[in-house]
């Protein structure tokens, strides 16, 4: 089978609803898309379009209140909460825009954390992990404490802790919101790079210079898909749009 | 002014929006303050004070006059209860006209009180008895009549419930006994101040009171306040007074006669109010203290935003200190009401174990309002600590969202381990002090150390955090954690030290205190044997006794003893020598002369060796005589108590082991006792070969006593530890266990509050929902455990000194005596955050926070 032609994340009439009556917002409504292996997916939307409720569905730290999400051919649904647990130590890596370190804990231990929390021993834990920080390019960064970093410092080792082990789907949620353009297109090419390895990546921003890294860009507006494009650049996407 | 409106305007919002850290301040402080405050209201109501107690020491009389000293003049403080004595002179007593007209022709009542013994229904019993004319106006109040009629002659009286429940009925004749009168019960009534005990009261003559059962002569008297001048006037005629008058508006202080104005020990006290105030404080201040931490944390973002904008630190500040004013005042009034409350409920509990009627409803307003001061200024000590960091935050760090402590500083480790120091030196030079002045150096010792122990937490903790290395995830992040958080983690573990510390120090003086009276006991017979003692026996008695005892112990060899007794007694001196045998000695056995034939068994601290000899000199027809120095000879003069025979027979000279306190000066043959002329007879009984129960030997002391009640049963079983010190112990581990889990519970949930971005990344990276239990177990096992090894270290200082003062007193040569508990240091140290942190992890929610973003 084609690794780049299988699909990792699949998300199928996916609702969410959030509150009940007068309040009830729908979050996102009836979403369905695939992500492959080796592809990376940008997720654009205005503000409250639903974007960011999409990546926590994805990672099964929400649920939906209809359709299916499905990791690698599991559906989510049907692992209990420490099923989902073991699926994002073990399948998923996430990126946040407040990059989401551990404060107390070093840059390799942090790099280190999902494999430990896997039960992996420390020492081969840390050895992958100082590997995973080789790879983002900043292996003396090892026993630095997050707050002796600066935030392309940290965000890289964020990536590293989203794709230590054989993680196959990294969640980027506006991974260069807090990072200056330079530091930001770094850590772009990093996940390009990653993706184009064989992991298969979701990027949620709201800037079309980055969407233009993906392979294919979903536009959500109000919790909808409005649009989904494969390979016309997002450029053109957005300019029609407007 | 204004400034502080402001801040504490935002404090009181801040409290209100922050309701479970508010709830979690209140709750600490007000607790406290509520207990106190009930205890002290419950005291104060069942304190009957001067001014309270005189309408039922009076009834409605200006005073109350009686001459205890037969005349011989005295002198009194204000109330003479509370203080008086005879100043010589001959007796010469007052008449009852002479008392009058130094009263200004006041009007007299006799009233006579003591207490007199009456059959019950179980055999004696005594009861209160007061002989006052009980319908005159001037008695009103001393007694109140719930049902019958007040006596009007001198055969009858009015009792209470009380000598009713021992067998009596209104109507029935109270009996006092042969040669008393037998008065009619014609009433019920309760005495004014008594409540439980037996009570009777009727005319003067009724209940046979005089000079023989103690009652002195008394009268209240009718006819105008009387002055102190009186009372003075009074006392120098050999009487006491009671005067409403002086109670109720007291001379001033220097009135109090010289030989009276004793030191009422006052200082002491205080000083130890002092202490327990200060420990209290410390102890409440380091609970609360991590909540304001917490607190001063979130309000970290705005108080950078407010310098940024122009706030100087010293607003900053002010905002946080209006917290703990805030919080602190709530927290006092709440208290202080609600332990009103809990005290006028407490009241009719309390009052069915008392055995006098409480005053009326007392609330101590200004302690309570001392009290309150104490639950304010604990709040606003808390968050002193919390503000000046606030003031000194780095802006530009909370701005860009860096969350940690500054770095500890070098200067205040330095200062606390020189505190210590000073601690160490204050116990050291408390222990060489001895008891007196020592105790209360010491216990300054304890608090210097604690103080110097709390500046020195930053260190330790930084120091744990670094050697956490290789930790398991759980246990290295809450180590880290902490020592990122150092305001809130130091004031927890130093809660908890404080805690340990005290209870360790409190630990090592009991079980020393244990140790020396094992190590200072003295056996007053042989082990496992028993004996029955007494005086003033009839030969029959002691028969009687050793039948008894037979009886109630089948198997035991019961063999009476005979000794030099009746008027005689027998004086010993080594021939040519003119020191004592002897220079302290307790007789054990009746007589310090037994007779026999042997050192009988029962007599402790006695060589196989020297009773072999003894034995010999005795068959010998000599005598063994008792030293607690060597002495060569082998003869001894005997000198027969009054009738001056004197003579010269064999002897051996035996040393009583050094453990043992002499119980006997000699044994003597029957020979040498015959020669000398001397009453021999039975003094004792030894009781052998029985292994007597703790039941049979309650059986036989009540045999005994029903025989003749001078004498008495004793079963020597060795040194019996006490009860109380292992209950102590456990009620002090309890405490420390109370209070260990309040402060790791109160810092773990914070820090867990506070830890909640750090939670959800590790949820979004895949830890499993338990992860948080162990993380807040982690977290409590490190509070629990540093704190409790720092404390015990600390605790070691006064607890090592206190054992001097304590077991070493200066009038012996004995001790000191040191025993480390060790049982309970290592349950306090390794069991304790142990047991707290399995506590910890089994009330953590199990759910991690799914919200992946920075609140």
């Amino acid at each position: 089978m084609n690794p780049l032609s299988s699909t990792v994340l699949h998300l199928d009439t996916v609702t969410r609803i959030h509150g009940e009556g007068a309040t009830e917002v729908r979050a996102l409504r009836e979403v369905s898309f695939r992500v492959a292996a080796g592809e990376l997916v940008a997720v654009m939307g205005p503000s409250g379009s639903g974007k960011s409720t999409l990546l926590t569905m994805a990672g099964g730290l929400d649920a939906p209140t209809s359709g299916t999400v499905s990791v690698e051919g599991v559906d989510l649904a049907t692992l209990g909460n420490a099923g989902r647990a073991r699926m994002r130590r073990t399948s998923v890596g996430y990126v946040f825009q407040d990059f989401n370190l551990i404060p107390a804990l070093s840059a390799v231990e942090n790099v280190a954390l999902p494999m430990e929390l896997d039960g992996v021993r420390s020492r081969a834990a840390r050895a992958a992990a100082r590997a995973a920080l080789e790879e983002v390019g900043i292996p003396e960064l090892a026993d630095r404490f997050p707050d002796h970093m600066s935030g392309g410092q940290q965000q890289r080792v964020a990536i590293a802790r989203a794709v230590v082990g054989e993680r196959r789907l990294i969640l980027a949620d506006e991974p260069t919101g807090a990072l200056d353009s330079e530091t930001g297109e770094e850590i772009l090419r990093l996940l390009r790079a990653r993706c184009d390895a064989g992991a298969a990546g979701v990027l949620v921003t709201h800037e079309a210079r980055h969407a233009a890294w993906a392979d294919r860009v979903v536009f959500l507006r109000d919790g909808v898909v409005v649009d989904e494009t494969g390979a016309d650049p997002a450029d053109v996407l957005l300019e029609s749009r407007r | 002014m204004s400034s502080w409106r402001l801040a504490i305007r935002l404090a009181r919002r801040d409290a209100l929006r922050a309701r479970g850290r508010s709830i979690l301040v209140l709750v600490m402080i007000a607790l406290p303050v509520l207990a106190v405050t009930a205890a002290d209201v419950v005291i104060q109501t069942q304190e009957v004070t001067g001014v309270e107690a005189l309408d039922r020491r009076l009834g409605t009389a200006d005073a109350q006059v009686t001459v205890p000293a037969e005349g011989r003049p005295m002198v009194q403080r204000f109330d003479p209860m509370d203080g008086a004595t005879t100043v010589g002179g001959k007796p010469d007593p007052p008449t009852e006209a002479e008392i009058s007209a130094a009263l200004g022709g006041a009007r007299l009542v006799e009233e006579r009180v003591g207490s007199v013994s009456y059959a019950t229904d179980k055999g004696i019993g005594y009861v209160e008895v007061t002989e006052v004319d009980l319908r005159d106006p001037v008695a009103d109040g001393l007694f109140e009549l719930t049902s019958g009629r007040l006596p009007e002659t001198a055969g009858e009286v009015v009792v209470n419930d009380a000598v009713l429940d021992s067998g009596y009925a209104l109507g029935d004749t109270l009996d006092l006994g042969r040669q008393n009168p037998a008065p009619t019960i014609v009433g019920i009534a309760d005495s004014a101040s008594l409540r439980t005990a037996p009570t009777a009261a009727g005319p003067i003559g009724s209940l046979g009171l005089d000079a023989r059962n103690g009652a002195s002569p008394g009268w209240l008297a009718e006819g105008g306040p009387v002055s102190w001048d009186a009372v003075e006037a009074l006392n120098t005629m050999g009487a006491l007074v009671l005067s409403r008058a002086v109670i109720e508006d007291p001379p001033p202080a220097s009135e109090i006669p010289e030989e009276l104005n004793w030191d009422s020990g006052d200082d002491s006290m205080v000083a130890a109010v002092a202490l327990i105030v200060v420990m209290a404080l410390l102890e409440v201040v380091l609970l609360a203290g991590p909540a304001f931490a917490v607190t001063a944390r979130r309000q970290a973002r705005s108080l950078a935003l407010m310098s940024a904008t122009g706030g100087t630190p010293a607003q900053s500040r002010r905002v946080v200190l209006a917290g703990g004013l805030v919080l602190g005042g709530a927290a006092a009034v709440l208290g202080v009401v609600l332990g009103i409350g809990a005290g006028w409920l407490l009241l009719p509990v309390v009052q069915r174990w008392s055995s006098h009627w409480f005053g009326p409803f007392d609330v101590p307003w200004p302690h309570v309002a001392g009290i309150a001061m104490f639950g304010l200024a604990s709040a606003v000590l808390a968050a002193v600590v919390p503000a000046w960091i606030a003031a000194r935050q780095d802006v530009v760090a909370v701005l860009a969202g860096r969350r940690a402590d500054r770095p500890p500083s070098v200067r205040s480790p330095i200062l606390g381990v020189v505190l210590l120091g000073i601690g160490v030196a204050m116990a050291a030079y408390g222990a060489a002090a001895g008891s007196g002045s020592g105790e209360f150096l010491i216990a300054g010792s304890a608090i210097v150390a604690v103080l110097g122990m709390i500046l020195v937490v930053p260190v330790v903790v930084a120091g744990v955090a670094r050697a956490a290395g290789r930790l398991p995830l759980s246990t290295r992040y809450a180590a880290r954690d902490a020592a990122r958080h150092r305001t809130r983690t130091v004031p927890a573990i130093a809660a908890v030290a404080a805690t340990v510390a005290g209870v360790v120090t409190l630990g090592i003086g009991l079980s020393s205190d244990e140790a020396e009276n094992e190590g200072t006991y003295t056996p007053s017979l042989a082990m496992g044997q028993a004996a029955v003692t007494g005086y003033d026996l009839r030969p029959a008695a002691w028969d009687e006794l050793a039948r008894v005892v037979d009886r109630e112990l089948p198997g035991a060899t019961v063999t009476p003893m005979t000794g030099v007794g009746g008027e005689d007694w027998v004086d010993l001196q080594e021939p040519g020598g003119s020191a004592p045998l002897l220079d302290e000695m307790s007789v054990g056995f009746g007589s310090s002369m037994l007779v026999g034939r042997s050192v009988p068994d029962l007599v402790p601290g006695i060589a196989a060796a020297d009773r072999e000899r003894a034995a010999a000199v005795l068959a010998d027809g000599g005598v063994v005589a008792f030293t607690d120095h060597d002495v060569a000879g082998d003869e001894i003069e005997l000198m027969a108590g009054e009738r001056g025979t004197t003579i010269r027979v064999p002897a051996a000279y035996v040393r009583f082991q050094d453990d043992t306190y002499p119980t006997l000066a000699a044994v003597a043959s029957p020979e040498a006792v015959e020669r000398l002329g001397v009453d021999v007879g039975t003094v004792a009984v030894a009781v052998a070969g029985a292994d007597v129960s703790t039941e049979q030997e309650q059986d036989v002391t009540e045999a005994v006593a029903a025989v003749n009640p001078n004498a008495g049963f004793y079963v020597e079983r060795g040194y019996q530890a006490e009860e109380n010190t292992r209950i102590v112990q456990f009620v002090l581990a309890a405490l420390g266990a109370i209070l260990m889990l309040g402060g790791t519970l109160t810092a773990t949930f914070l820090a867990l509050s506070d830890a909640r971005p750090d939670l959800a990344t590790l949820s979004a990276v895949g830890a499993s929902p338990r992860r948080r239990r162990s993380i807040a177990a982690s977290y409590a096992l490190v509070v629990g455990f540093v704190g409790a090894l720092l404390g015990a270290a600390v605790g070691f200082i006064p607890g090592i000194a206190i054992t001097y003062p304590l077991t070493a007193p200066a009038y012996t040569d004995t001790g000191p005596y040191l025993d480390v508990p060790w049982a309970l240091i290592v349950g306090l140290v390794v069991g304790l955050p142990l047991l707290t942190a399995a506590i910890v992890g089994l009330c953590t929610r199990a759910r991690l926070p799914m919200v992946a973003r920075l609140d």
